[in-house]
């Protein structure tokens, strides 16, 4: 715990590979859209925001690496879960996968914000299509969140950091 | 008789899983006895009406460590889930989202919610109209089927908050066929809340429902 009140949380930033998990990090951290590549491995990254020290770890989202997800789990405060909204097809797929990270041990305690990304293209799926598509109601004992977002006109991100702060602070130190 | 664990003696073993084994069948009595039963209460309305303040509030009077400040809350786009013990009951509290949008998601917890807490903005009698939309379609539910409710009109302290009887009588509630009771309520100032939980506890016990959704489990 740093001094001064600041507090420190550790996030991961999950979901399919294509979602816009590294935009998102990097418009978090430098208020850009840089050009990224798929993510072999993981990009991580300091934001602070709202006195808080979020240390946002970006894992490469591929079907052949999520297997290592969990390898990053311990001592995570919060799952920033992305959805491309626009890639109807594999919702299902996002749903099975988020709902292996749900079942984890590990991550019981972790705060859940989804983002339903893409939202500036066209026919994307809005929050409540999202959350009926990941089933997120079947969650009864934990917090959650989704905002829509666009990565890339810088929408909706902050909104969704505002309420992990919020929820941060409610928590005991 | 004593005897160190591990004893070669036979007799002595025999008599160690013996005293084991009442005790587990004790403990488990015990248990069963003073288990504190989970109430599930759902606390639905309108996007403003302060459910999440209430919240805060009701954790704030159940254990006495100040909630968040109502300022500092952020519109709720999900779920906020509330524990705490009151009445000699585990309470769980579901605080979700008011927003028009999100408002599809209400259902999927009716099943499991053993009473409702309905919130509506006393000052916002323009939205009396919408508020009574949302509650009675969530009552039209099977679902909710015989679960009490709670009407908190919210946000007395405000001086042009319309008192609990114009709340009961634009929302058209004297139609509703449920337990029902209003309340005035202020989640700044806490008033009301005690009342209204003691209330609906009580109604809970009191109603049916809390053995049907034993039966479902």
């Amino acid at each position: 715990m740093a001094v001064f009140g600041e507090r420190e949380a550790r996030i991961l930033v999950l979901g399919l590979d294509n979602a816009g998990k590294t935009t998102i990090l990097y418009r978090l951290q430098v208020g850009e859209v840089v050009s990224t590549i798929p993510t072999i491995g993981f990009n991580v990254e300091t934001v602070t925001y709202k006195n808080i020290k979020f240390q946002v770890w970006d894992l490469g989202g591929q079907t052949s690496i999520r297997p290592y997800w969990r390898c990053y789990y311990p001592n995570t405060q919060a799952i920033i879960y992305v959805v491309d909204s626009s890639d109807t097809e594999r919702i299902g797929t996002s749903a099975e996968e988020f709902h292996a990270i749900m079942d984890e041990e590990e991550l019981r305690d972790a705060l859940i914000l989804v983002y339903a990304n893409k939202q500036d293209l066209p026919g994307a799926l809005d929050d409540a299509a999202v959350a009926e598509g990941l089933n997120l109601h079947s969650i009864k004992n934990r917090d959650w969140a989704i905002f829509k977002t666009s990565a890339i006109k810088g929408e909706g991100l902050f909104e969704g950091l505002d309420w992990l702060s919020n929820q941060l602070k409610t928590r005991k130190r | 008789m004593y005897c160190s664990a591990g004893s070669p003696h036979p007799g002595c073993f025999t008599n160690f899983k013996g005293v084991c084994g009442m005790f587990s069948l004790l403990y488990g009595l015990w248990e069963y006895v003073w288990r504190k039963e989970e109430l599930r209460i759902l606390i639905l309305g309108l996007d403003k009406a302060g459910k999440t303040s209430l919240l805060e509030k009701f954790k704030e009077l159940c254990t006495g460590s100040p909630g968040l400040e109502p300022a500092s809350i952020v519109p709720t786009v999900g779920l906020n889930v509330g524990r705490v013990e009151a009445h000699h009951a585990q309470l769980l509290f579901w605080d979700l989202g008011g927003q028009a949008g999100l408002r599809s998601i209400w259902d999927k917890y009716f099943a499991d919610s053993h009473a409702l807490i309905f919130v509506v903005d006393s000052t916002r009698p323009a939205r009396f109209e919408e508020a009574r939309g949302a509650l009675f379609r969530a009552l039209s539910s099977r679902e909710l089927y015989g679960a009490p409710v709670l009407m908190l009109a919210n946000k007395q302290d405000a001086p042009d908050a319309q008192p609990p009887a114009a709340v009961q009588q634009m929302l058209g509630l004297d139609e509703l066929k449920v337990p029902l009771r209003v309340q005035e309520a202020s989640a700044m100032t806490g008033e009301g809340l005690r009342d209204g939980l003691q209330w609906l506890v009580t109604e809970i016990r009191r109603s049916d429902r809390a053995s049907l959704l034993r039966q479902r489990l």
